[in-house]
């Protein structure tokens, strides 16, 4: 006769696997993760207001950080992103990619301190910022997301030619803002409202043949600014990207959230579930 | 107690089985003719019932642990000793060109690669301290407020060498990196720690503002001169032909000497030059300072496995007590 019962063993057993997840047990495996490029546009036209969602920002560039800042609470733990701002032509990055958890809270301060002011130029030619952003993402084995209005100014240059090949980038192109057109206001260095931009405020268009399109154009009135779905789903055919219509902050984050991983990267895996869940059934069959 | 969540609640849908726990004995019943006969035993049907709740909130502690509970992330008061200090960093088109140092090695590293080398070197070195980065070119872009998050700070210091655009204009640097301590209790010793190969001219108001806000939030300037072969140094200037438009370095050297705080300048082609910059931030004296961190969520499931396996031990003492036989089995 046995000195003690099953009951014994595996109350034991669950016991040992308890007394195990107090040494905070690991493993590193690859894993599915995200690693994001989130790249905001930061020119003036992003500082128009036609967001009317209750509790969120009403300037576009606000409800875009709000959303993005939802959207990377909402990544899972492993996660990472890097920050960069777009105005010009040019893609700038602030933050090499950061786990989302741990540094999250950096990551957020981060996302809040970016202002339109920092912008090093009052142009802002999508095409090339995107194209731009692409490479920035390659080199950092990163997902773009690329959130824009897609308000071109000056509104007739030539797009640059696509020199990655097309529609294989994968990655989002976020359109930002309303469908109607509405003014840009004109914002002073201290942020104070001075009025809105006029479209005699933009340079004179030169007459030429060339530029024909820029001189037929109406030159009075306030200038508008509406989310430029042609450009931004021409712009997201052309390289791959997926396009996604910000309208509502947790449509954002629940595509990214469910994207596929592109690459799986080493995570950290916490095993305790593994060992509290053995435990708990071998607990649950010695005690009933 | 908003302040706690459950990272997967679902495991909360298993809890009910533990009231099976009332119902079965959870032990092997040892066959008697006549129960009837026995007296009832108050103090037996007490341990017993002790026993059953206790295996009831062992279950419940472990189902609890794997729903995953945590604590919301909150801002926690620190205390800490070190200074508080904004690098401020030139990310202009001009520090895309070759620096030939010592740090590089090779003449084909960029004075923005030398910056991120040398500025992580001083980072790893100054763990007590608190960071916050500005960078500028045209104009200034907060990086990152002022943390202690020390991979954060390295995230944002890999991130400057990218290729600089833009022109120098270190005066909106300047004065976004000093915004950075308004409002702010003294606590620490405040330095701004300006990364740039010079090079531009501010003027008569503008230095007239910064030397005001220097004054204002009592901020130490520290510049990290990153010079090309062919520029001349600050700290021994040639005797001839030194103009403002020539040589920008020297004037603005000349102006952060008047700025009335404590003021020094690195050479970054001279090896000792970076010990020498961490040797000075060392020996700044910090009062404790108190400051408000943002702490990431914490997991509080470790707890609940530790109260699991201190309700488990009896149970299992009570196992061990088991008889699992009234009688020795016949031979």
């Amino acid at each position: 006769m046995k000195r003690f019962g099953w009951r014994f063993w595996s109350c034991l057993v669950a016991l040992g696997l308890l007394a195990a997840t107090l040494f905070q047990p690991r493993i590193v495996l690859p894993r599915p993760a995200h690693r994001y490029l989130v790249v905001i546009d930061i020119t003036q036209s992003m500082n128009a207001r036609d967001y009317h969602v209750p509790g969120w920002p009403g300037d576009r560039l606000g409800f875009t950080k709000a959303s993005v800042e939802r959207a990377l609470l909402a990544l899972p733990c492993g996660s990472e992103a890097a920050l960069a701002v777009f105005a010009h032509k040019n893609a700038y990055l602030l933050l090499a990619p950061l786990e989302v958890c741990e540094h999250g809270a950096a990551l957020r301060s981060a996302l809040r301190a970016i202002d339109w002011r920092s912008a090093w130029a009052g142009d802002s030619h999508i095409a090339y910022g995107l194209f731009d952003a692409l490479k920035m993402a390659a080199t950092l084995d990163a997902v773009l997301v690329f959130l824009t209005d897609g308000h071109q100014v000056p509104a007739a240059i030539k797009d640059p030619v696509f020199r990655g090949k097309p529609g294989r980038a994968g990655g989002f192109l976020v359109g930002v803002g309303g469908p109607a057109p509405v003014p840009i206001p004109r914002l002073d260095l201290e942020g104070r409202a001075t009025g809105f931009w006029r479209k005699t405020d933009l340079p004179h268009p030169i007459h030429s043949p060339r530029f024909r399109r820029q001189a037929e154009r109406d030159r009075s009135g306030l200038l508008l600014s509406h989310r430029d779905e042609n450009r931004l789903r021409r712009l997201a055919d052309l390289t791959g990207l997926h396009y996604h219509p910000l309208n509502h902050p947790e449509s954002l984050a629940d595509r990214l959230r469910q994207a596929p991983a592109a690459k799986k990267r080493p995570v950290a895996v916490d095993l305790r579930p593994w060992f509290g869940f053995t435990a708990l059934v071998l607990a649950f069959a010695a005690l009933v | 107690m908003t302040d706690l969540g459950l990272s997967h609640p679902l495991w909360l849908l298993a809890w009910p089985l533990t009231l099976a726990l009332l119902r079965y004995p959870g032990r092997k019943g040892a066959p008697y003719p006549a129960m009837a006969w026995l007296p009832v035993d108050p103090l037996s049907r007490k341990i017993d019932r002790l026993r059953r709740w206790l295996a009831w909130a062992f279950l419940s502690c472990l189902i609890l642990a794997l729903a995953g509970p945590y604590l919301k992330e909150q801002k926690v008061a620190r205390l800490g000793t070190g200074a508080h200090i904004v690098l401020t960093i030139d990310r202009s088109s001009s520090m895309n060109e070759d620096f030939s140092g010592y740090l590089s090695g090779n003449a084909k590293d960029s004075k923005s690669a030398a910056a991120r080398k040398l500025l992580l070197r001083f980072v790893e070195q100054r763990r007590q301290d608190l960071f916050a980065m500005v960078a500028f070119s045209t104009a200034p872009v907060h990086i990152l407020p002022l943390t202690q998050d020390r991979v954060a700070v390295r995230a944002a210091v890999e991130a400057i060498d990218r290729r600089g655009r833009g022109v120098t204009n270190i005066a909106p640097g300047l004065l976004m990196a000093l915004e950075e301590f308004r409002d702010r209790p003294v606590t620490g010793a405040r330095v701004i720690l300006l990364v740039s190969d010079g090079g531009t001219h501010i003027d008569q108001d503008t230095q007239e503002r910064i030397r005001q806000r220097f004054r204002d939030v009592g901020a130490r300037l520290y510049w990290i001169y990153l010079r090309n072969p062919r520029s001349i140094s600050v700290l021994h200037p040639p005797k001839r032909n030194l103009s403002e438009t020539t040589t920008p370095e020297y004037f603005l050297h000349r102006y952060f000497q008047t700025l009335g705080v404590p003021y020094r300048v690195f050479e970054a082609d001279d090896p000792e030059s970076l010990a020498a910059a961490i040797d000075t931030v060392d020996r700044l004296e910090n009062r404790p300072l108190r400051y408000f961190e943002t702490i990431p969520r914490r997991d509080l499931s470790a707890y609940l496995y530790g109260l699991g396996l201190i309700l488990g031990l009896p149970l299992l003492l009570w196992n061990a007590l088991e008889i699992r036989q009234w009688f020795a089995p016949k031979r």
